[in-house]
């Protein structure tokens, strides 16, 4: 969906990104990830078409962002980290506004803006004043902005700072709505655990380069039985779409490459073969570790 | 109707706010006229001035200084608005206030105007405050798309900057039929222009109707700047050869008012000089607004380097292209003097070759200047030039002044000054290029 090649971005005095290459996968969410001041702003500013790159290329859906700007923004949504919002005006018309300013005809404009209210949860404001709603709900309109004329690609930089663990919830689920619906995301946050929840790729940024990245719907999944059992590793092995990382008789870790619905049919299978299964669940700390090790690794390398 | 405009209406147009303005307006013109002021047609006329001109330069310039400081540029940025709706959704949405409280003053000011000079005159005094209105607001909204693109926070001063430039293009307008037409020879000189002899007030119309459509040309080119569009250069030139052409049309008054000028004497040579004053002045007005952009400098370096001249002048800023006319110009002026003296004001002409070679020295520096601090300081740049510029041109010559009477009269020999202007244009251009590649991430 999005291919970025030897991407060169430089402020007066600072090379922000250096030769980044990457490609983001159709309906998947991707999370930027990396320390701060590694040029993730930046990437996504360009991936928007907000920015010129001093050399290199952002092609979205096809379309070169330095010679097609304007139909590259058409094609997606953008919410900054430090988004505003027409405080004076009611979430009805930002959303109304939204509409008619991406090109959304007038006599669909009521409907779109309905839907975009509904998808963030904020139907029963319509008439309050922007400026009078939480943080929370803010994020949600400036989301639902995003949104209204149904893009291909939402791309979101720290969308979560800042938000209740209720609000961020919220949103990771709306997130993995949008995508279930086929829609591309971008995410970049600092809130790893946060990005777990919902991200199916990950990309690490450091020092305007990309430090590493590796797909998380295969994260860490571990397994512990309550007595030895030798057939463990037998069982596992025969399981599709697993790879194993360790095991012995008492416990394995494996990599899951599919959803809930996989887990659920590998819990049975394991149950099902008579194994005494005490613990089995998705590592928590599964993409800091990952973080962590490709950004040691990166490091090394440079050094 | 177009989204920004409709936008800008609601927050601009709400009932509480029209019926304050309209009560605000009334009142006003009821108390002076209550108070025995001078006629309702003067009161309402500065009235109209101070909503149209000075809020609706501050409104206009708002319109998107407003959206940088409140977050919302980037998704105004990201929408399929087109450059020329954008442009005018804010120009006449920002200001739709300050037009409303102006509006409520014209009857004041033309039924007045009709009763003493008729149809016709209120009809045209209502179309010059129209465009005059337009034109501030416009030029105020020009100011600040380039000042935008500096990328400072400085948002009150930029503000500030905008009204003044929005306000300098008014009175200008206000005055440029006067000008022409005005000093000791205004009874026995009629305004001519091109050869051509006009009725001032026709001319000051006509002007302002021009200068109006260019400072709309201009939001709608800055714009698209904006919305990540590129400007080719061949606009930016084809304003300059108007701005030439349209000041060069007025050498007979500078011819008058310069007579003892050898070159005054001739007409070609005069037009040439004054059209050539015009790009200089366009120069030094766009350096000092544009962003002079180091990385964009850069790119442009490199693209030259590596041959794709094409490429590079298709993105020249317009203070680029301006130096460039500038210079151009100047050197074809040079020429002339140099190579046929006689047919343009005698054996006297060919010695204005070096002053006028000595003078674009001083103007290349001069430019550089504005570059070279830009790299020290993308906060301060624009004003430290300006204050060496000021020492350079204001203290320094009283030092100088001082000094040459004593120390050093040989200063005054007429290849001192070209020899000096060179030598400090080239070592500056020499640094900031050395200093723009430094710069380099």
């Amino acid at each position: 969906m999005i291919k970025i090649r030897d991407l060169v971005f430089e402020y007066p005095g600072a090379r922000a990104l250096d030769g980044v290459s990457l490609d983001v996968a159709p309906r998947a969410i991707t999370a930027l990830v990396g320390p701060n001041g590694a040029g993730k702003t930046t990437l996504l500013r360009l991936m928007a078409a907000l920015e010129t790159p001093f050399a290199g290329s952002v092609l979205v859906d096809g379309l070169d962002t330095r010679k097609q700007p304007r139909a590259v923004h058409a094609r997606l949504g953008y919410l900054s980290d430090f988004f505003g919002l027409y405080d004076g005006l009611s979430v009805q018309r930002c959303l109304a506004f939204a509409a008619r300013a991406h090109g959304i005809a007038p006599e669909l404009v009521q409907q779109a803006a309905i839907e975009a209210v509904q998808s963030v949860g904020l139907g029963d404001r319509l008439e309050q004043a922007a400026g009078d709603l939480s943080r929370g709900l803010r994020q949600r309109l400036a989301i639902a902005q995003a949104l209204v004329h149904r893009p291909g690609v939402l791309l979101l930089d720290e969308p979560a700072a800042g938000l209740d663990p209720q609000a961020r919830r919220d949103l990771s689920r709306l997130l993995l709505d949008l995508r279930d619906k086929g829609m591309t995301l971008v995410v970049s946050s600092h809130i790893l655990a946060e990005l777990e929840d919902y991200s199916d790729q990950m990309v690490i940024i450091d020092h305007g380069r990309v430090a590493g990245h590796a797909g998380l719907k295969g994260a860490e999944l571990r397994i512990r039985l309550a007595a030895p059992d030798p057939r463990l590793k037998d069982v596992l092995l025969c399981q599709s779409g697993i790879e194993i990382l360790r095991a012995d008789a008492w416990q394995a870790r494996v990599t899951c490459q599919g959803g809930a619905e996989h887990r659920a049919a590998l819990l049975a299978a394991l149950i099902g073969a008579g194994l005494a299964v005490s613990d089995f669940g998705e590592d928590g700390h599964a993409l800091e570790e990952l973080y962590f090790a490709r950004l040691n690794q990166s490091g090394e390398t440079k050094h | 109707m177009n989204p920004e405009f409709q936008r800008n209406l609601w927050l601009e147009l709400t009932p509480a706010r029209l019926l304050l303005m309209a009560g605000f307006v009334l009142f006003l013109l009821a108390a002076s006229s209550a108070a025995g002021l001078p006629g309702a047609d003067l009161v309402s006329t500065a009235l109209y001035y101070f909503l149209v001109v000075l809020w609706g330069t501050r409104a206009a310039a708002l319109s998107v200084i407003a959206e940088i400081r409140e977050r919302t540029w980037d998704f105004q940025k990201l929408n399929a608005i087109s450059p020329f709706a954008m442009t005018w959704g804010k120009l006449f949405g920002a200001t739709s206030f300050t037009w409303f409280g102006g509006i409520l003053c014209l009857p004041f000011i033309l039924i007045p105007a009709w009763r003493g000079q008729g149809a016709a005159a209120a009809t045209a005094e209502l179309a010059i405050l129209i465009l005059q209105g337009v034109l501030a607001q416009s030029v105020s909204l020009l100011t600040s798309l380039n000042l935008i693109r500096r990328h400072h926070n400085h948002w009150r001063l930029d503000t500030f900057l905008c009204q003044i430039t929005g306000i300098v293009a008014a009175l200008t307008s206000i005055g440029v039929g006067d000008l022409v037409s005005s000093g000791p020879q205004a009874q026995a000189v009629p305004l001519v222009w091109w050869g051509m002899v006009w009725d001032a007030q026709r001319f000051q119309f006509f002007s302002l109707v021009i200068f109006t459509a260019w400072a709309l040309v201009g939001c709608v080119r800055a714009m698209r700047l904006e919305l990540r569009l590129t400007n080719g250069p061949f606009v930016w030139l084809g304003f300059l050869a108007f701005l030439g052409l349209y000041e060069a049309g007025f050498e007979s008054w500078f011819a008058l008012r310069v007579a003892s000028s050898d070159l005054a004497s001739q007409a070609g040579a005069t037009r040439l000089a004054i059209a050539d004053l015009a790009l200089a002045f366009s120069a030094y007005g766009m350096v000092f607004l544009e962003p002079k952009d180091l990385v964009h400098i850069r790119w442009l370096i490199a693209q030259a380097r590596s041959g794709r001249i094409g490429r590079a002048f298709l993105a020249l800023d317009c203070w680029m292209l301006s130096f460039g006319a500038t210079v151009l110009c100047a050197l074809v002026l040079a020429v002339l003097l140099w190579r046929d003296p006689q047919s343009i004001g005698g054996e006297a002409a060919s010695s204005l070759v070096l002053p006028l070679l000595a003078a674009l020295g001083f103007f290349t520096r001069d430019i550089a200047l504005f570059v070279m601090f830009r790299t020290w300081s993308r906060e301060r740049g624009d004003f430290a030039a300006l204050a060496a510029l000021a020492v350079l041109y204001v203290v320094l010559p009283q030092i100088a002044g001082a000094a040459r009477s004593l120390l050093v009269p040989q200063l005054t020999a007429p290849a001192v000054p070209f020899a000096a202007a060179w030598t400090e244009a080239a070592l500056l251009w020499a640094w900031t290029v050395i200093r723009v590649q430094r710069r380099a991430g």
